[in-house]
């Protein structure tokens, strides 16, 4: 095998398995056919396309089924997310309700509904409880501090109550509204798994507004670079396929978001502002695109 | 553009214009949108693979037939009426709208 074809393979594995199975032998007759004589590498014009066209075959067999309640489980599947990554730096403090979250949030992914919900609300009654410095459900020491690898403030310690409890609410309501369907829900892919350390390293307790984007830290930056990234990724999304999917999981991110910038509305800067600017216009754009690309659909 | 209607990217023009004359297959499209553009137009093989999906989905071309050469799977793809028919009137709104420029008066 040539080094060509081998950066060609590469570059299909940007499309979907089946896809591949089916197509991808083909494309790479082609590739390999168009490509001028002589090149090590592939052009970067065909190298971009090959990427554009996976992601947008994935984001298309993605779209199939009904839009809402696939919308709300992935909603659902990033808050779980963000809520294990924020107790991740606390796992030695409070190893029962990592795990109770991981599980939680690993049941929310392979689209195990009814194991999920006790799960969430189990966990949410206990960070409701550490907010208001009670000791429900066991005998935790408060405050949490984070374990000596990792450079946090206390668990919570930064932002109000009413934040954690809405992302809490949502993921429950969001569940109870999907497990009263009592129809299957999609198992998401395991990949999702490597986000949860990735994610507890770029700080995702974001309820440190004052020091936040104010502190300027690069692992703030980079969280809310990858928040818009993401946002504007589900934006194209609705726009290439004219479904509502994603800008329903944006909406139930940014509820959550919303809480804790009225929560936290006196200790506010510029760059705070600016971040939920861009937050609440990308996801305003992600619930506009859907009716844009099914009024302007182009073949 | 009316709601449900579908406009007609570059890429999906020319691929439906290589297909006037006949089936063909990914690699002949590619060298026939060349010809036809007078080399301006060098679809990438993503882009071409793409087009085809979505212009499959919308009816405008199907599967004609497959064919495997020296061990390689082609498919071929035809032109639907349907197709026909929105590639002449993406033509014709383009003559319509190069008129505004050249001044060429539409019959």
């Amino acid at each position: 095998m040539t080094t060509l074809e081998r950066q060609y393979r590469l570059l299909l594995r940007a499309y979907p398995h089946n896809y591949r199975s089916d197509h991808g032998g083909e494309l790479l007759d082609v590739l390999l056919e168009t490509t001028e004589p002589g090149r090590r590498l592939p052009p970067a014009r065909e190298a971009v396309a090959l990427l554009v066209a996976g992601a947008r075959t994935r984001l298309t067999q993605a779209a199939r089924g009904r839009a809402w309640p696939d919308g709300l489980h992935l909603g659902v599947t990033v808050l779980t997310l963000i809520q294990l990554a924020t107790l991740v730096p606390y796992a030695g403090r409070v190893p029962l309700w990592v795990a109770v979250s991981a599980a939680a949030f690993l049941a929310v992914l392979r689209g195990r509904v009814l194991l999920a919900l006790p799960l969430v609300a189990a966990a949410g009654v206990k960070v409701w409880g550490i907010t208001h410095g009670r000791p429900v459900l066991d005998h935790t020491i408060l405050p949490v501090y984070a374990d000596p690898l990792w450079d946090a403030p206390a668990l919570y310690g930064t932002g109000g109550p009413i934040a954690p409890a809405v992302s809490y609410l949502v993921a429950v309501a969001g569940l109870a509204v999907l497990a009263l369907r009592r129809e299957p829900v999609r198992a998401r892919s395991w990949a999702w798994v490597a986000a949860a350390p990735v994610l507890a390293g770029a700080d995702p307790a974001w309820l440190d507004v004052g020091g936040g984007l104010g502190g300027g830290s690069m692992p703030v930056v980079a969280r809310v670079a990858l928040e818009s990234a993401l946002l504007a990724g589900a934006a194209w999304a609705g726009r290439l396929t004219g479904d509502h999917r994603w800008a329903i999981a944006a909406g139930a991110y940014l509820l959550p978001a919303l809480a804790i910038l009225f929560e936290n509305l006196a200790a506010q800067t510029r760059q705070d502002a600016v971040h939920w600017i861009v937050l609440l216009t990308l996801t305003l754009v992600a619930a506009a695109m859907p009716h844009r690309g099914r009024r302007h659909a182009v073949l | 553009m009316a709601e449900g209607s579908r406009g007609l990217s570059e890429p999906a023009y020319f691929v439906l214009a290589a297909l006037l004359d006949g089936p063909k297959h990914g690699h002949a499209i590619i060298k026939t949108v060349l010809a036809l553009s007078e080399h301006r137009v060098k679809l990438p093989v993503g882009t071409l693979y793409g087009a085809l999906d979505r212009l499959a989905a919308g009816g405008l071309v199907v599967l004609d037939r497959e064919e495997t050469v020296d061990g390689r799977r082609r498919r071929y793809f035809r032109l639907t009426e349907e197709g026909g028919t929105q590639l002449r009137a993406e033509a014709l709104r383009l003559r319509q709208a190069a008129s505004i420029v050249i001044g060429t008066a539409l019959a």
